[in-house]
């Protein structure tokens, strides 16, 4: 019980993630390696946001909470849009593997320059606890209310992203271009604003995913990007790459599977992530296409 | 004449290579970098000049290669009193060797490898354990690397038919993050700490730890393992190269160009895929053993999928399937981070930015590989007639 509440939590930071990176692949056909890292700077920017709470006596505890989160998703959003336009969208008529090496290197550059620019970079960071402390029990499982406020954020903004996507009009616009790029463009779709919202959204995605983590393990690194990207880049592969569903079956998934594996397997909290990995390559091995993924036919 | 013009090209280039090697202040490094550039620019704008250059090279192939490996040979003698930098070339000739390997796989067949590190750690490792566990001599260690590289890979060949594209991506970046948390937690390959005291080679009774005295000079001992590098990436690049203009190289790209054609003419698509991510397996291995041997010293944090990185770079910059290519981006993003080492903690950042803005502005390379050209005459460009 208590492993399948940790699993989930993880599981739901993981789909956050990995709704970004099958977002950016459903519209642009890419794969945006520096996800990771976006998500690494979501995290940071809401430290540095509390910080700034505290310069400027802002102490309400009702409004620093959201607050954070709303500043930390506009600011990553933002800089996902810019690293799109930079990165992303000149590069996405070049080979796969170009752009595979050019974001995975705006990864790099994003890490160094936390790393260089914000004071102390290099040092692990203690992130605030925004949500109040404090557990209860059931069944002998030890629930914290923090828990249950990440469970809430992260099914929330899973809900949000669904109906945005489903119900608006900019939704259906995404959901046009990742069917057909040119007829969504003939039917007068604008693209760019397109491309735009969907990193803006798979970013601000990130950085809650990213805030939780910070919450989660109560530490922040610059270098919690490279994990969090391959991970969130396999959930999203096993649930099938361009599924939005998909992303989060396949992150439910991944998040439980590895602490299963650490809780489980003897000596496994140091080889749980060969376990998750070495599923993913037997799950690609057997069903290359994910678990909603579409059947890939070729014509000829 | 043209043997003269070639000899004064590449000794001026030469000579501008080992400049900027000994430079140490900061203003000739920057004096030097202009030079460059504006040579650079001239070659590029001025068009007759590249022209010029082109049928020169394109017709001397074999004269200006010899002039270059003269060249080579020399190199330890200028740089006697600087080891370090005889060490990194070396280490450049290292990830020359491995993006020979990693070339054949991504560039000549289009299997997409994103665990060399992965394979060069086989290759480092099974040297390192072999010698210091097993205590096998040093040389049949080095030469079980490659080989043990080339069995492990083994286990991708699954993956690689069935999967392509961005996921098998995926699956090589799995794999090195195995590789790296298994060397990291097992005991026997010494965690974190790695394989201390490799031992060193002894061929014809002398030891590479011993510095050579050549001509009555003496040299550091690195010039040893330079001058082996030298010898193994002139061996390989020449057979590469072989492979490359066989009808064996014209196969992987027609497995690389288009799968669905390459099958109706009855190629075995299976059969060249896994015959090139083999054969490039053991050159990334190759590359892995001589780095344990010459250094003596390897840790998980050497084979990092970071690691990995910095080889596709090498072949992307480089130019996918273009063999001189790849071995002169080995050459600059090794020496390069090295050179600008004084640039402290913004060095990777900058290497980063550097990396990104060359793919944009070219995402096809420094040097990218040409069209084939059948019954043509090097140096003819490709539409005009023989």
């Amino acid at each position: 019980m208590q492993q399948l509440l940790n699993g989930l939590m993880l599981g739901l930071m993981y789909a956050l993630v990995a709704v970004g990176f099958t977002l950016f692949f459903g519209v642009l056909n890419v794969i945006h390696f520096a996800h990771g890292d976006i998500y690494m700077l979501g995290a940071f920017a809401a430290l540095a946001l509390t910080a700034l709470w505290g310069i400027l006596g802002v102490d309400v505890s009702w409004m620093v909470v959201p607050l954070t989160f709303v500043g930390a998703m506009v600011l990553t959003g933002l800089f996902g849009v810019l690293a799109g336009r930079i990165c992303v969208k000149p590069l996405s008529k070049s080979p796969p593997l170009v752009i595979l090496l050019a974001t995975l290197m705006l990864g790099v550059v994003i890490r160094e320059g936390v790393l260089i620019f914000y004071p102390r970079g290099a040092d692990p960071k203690l992130f605030p606890s925004l949500f109040p402390s404090g557990f209860f029990e059931v069944a002998g499982a030890i629930i914290r209310y923090e828990n249950l406020f990440i469970l809430a954020v992260g099914f929330g903004t899973i809900v949000v992203v669904q109906q945005l996507i489903t119900r608006t009009r900019i939704g259906a616009a995404v959901r046009a271009v990742a069917q057909d790029p040119e007829a969504a463009m003939m039917m007068g779709v604008d693209m760019d604003r397109t491309v735009d919202f969907t990193f803006l959204l798979g970013s601000a995605l990130a950085a809650v995913a990213g805030i939780l983590n910070g919450i989660y393990y109560s530490e922040v690194m610059f270098t919690m990007g490279i994990t969090a990207g391959v991970i969130g880049f396999s959930s999203a592969v096993i649930g099938g790459l361009g599924n939005i569903y998909g992303a989060i079956v396949g992150g439910l998934l991944f998040g439980v599977l590895q602490t299963f594996a650490a809780a489980f397997i003897p000596g496994g909290s140091e080889f749980k992530d060969v376990f998750a990995f070495g599923v993913v390559m037997l799950f690609l091995v057997f069903k290359p296409t994910g678990i909603l993924g579409e059947k890939e036919v070729q014509r000829v | 004449m043209a043997l003269l013009a070639l000899l004064l090209i590449e000794g001026g280039l030469y000579a501008l290579f080992i400049a900027c090697l000994e430079a140490t202040e900061t203003w000739t490094l920057l004096a030097l970098g202009a030079g460059i550039a504006l040579l650079i620019a001239v070659v590029r704008w001025v068009s007759w000049v590249e022209e010029w250059l082109f049928a020169l090279f394109g017709h001397h192939r074999v004269a200006a290669l010899l002039i270059l490996g003269l060249f080579a040979l020399t190199f330890p003698f200028f740089l006697r009193t600087s080891p370090y930098w005889i060490f990194v070339v070396t280490l450049g000739l290292i990830y020359g060797m491995i993006a020979l390997g990693l070339n054949l796989q991504l560039g000549t067949a289009g299997v997409i490898n994103l665990a060399g590190a992965a394979f060069s750690g086989i290759g480092a490792y099974t040297v390192g354990l072999l010698t210091v566990r097993v205590g096998l001599p040093v040389f049949a260690a080095f030469l079980l690397g490659p080989v043990v590289a080339m069995l492990i890979g083994a286990l991708l060949f699954v993956p690689i038919l069935k999967t392509r594209g961005h996921y098998l991506a995926l699956v090589t970046i799995a794999f090195v993050f195995i590789f790296n948390i298994l060397v990291n937690n097992l005991a026997f390959t010494g965690g974190p700490q790695g394989i201390k005291n490799i031992p060193t080679v002894e061929l014809f009774g002398h030891l590479f730890t011993r510095s050579p005295v050549l001509f009555g000079v003496a040299l550091p001992f690195y010039a040893n393992f330079f001058y082996s590098a030298l010898l193994l990436i002139s061996l390989a690049g020449w057979a590469v190269w072989r492979l490359h203009n066989s009808w064996v190289g014209l196969t992987l790209n027609t497995v690389r160009d288009d799968e669905t054609v390459a099958k109706c003419f009855g190629v075995s698509i299976a059969r060249w895929k896994l015959l090139a991510f083999s054969l490039g397996n053991v050159l990334i291995g190759l590359g892995g053993a001589f780095y344990a041997v010459m250094v003596g010293f390897i840790a998980p944090a050497n084979f990092t999928f970071g690691d990995s990185l910095i080889m596709v770079s090498i072949v992307i910059l480089g130019g996918l399937d273009s063999i001189p290519g790849v071995l002169v981006a080995a050459m600059l993003l090794i020496l390069l981070p090295e050179r600008f080492r004084f640039l402290h903690e913004y060095r990777l950042f900058l290497y980063g930015v550097a990396i990104v803005t060359m793919l944009l502005v070219r995402p096809h390379g420094l040097w990218p590989s040409g069209i084939r050209r059948y019954g043509l005459h090097p140096g003819t460009s490709a539409g005009s007639p023989p």
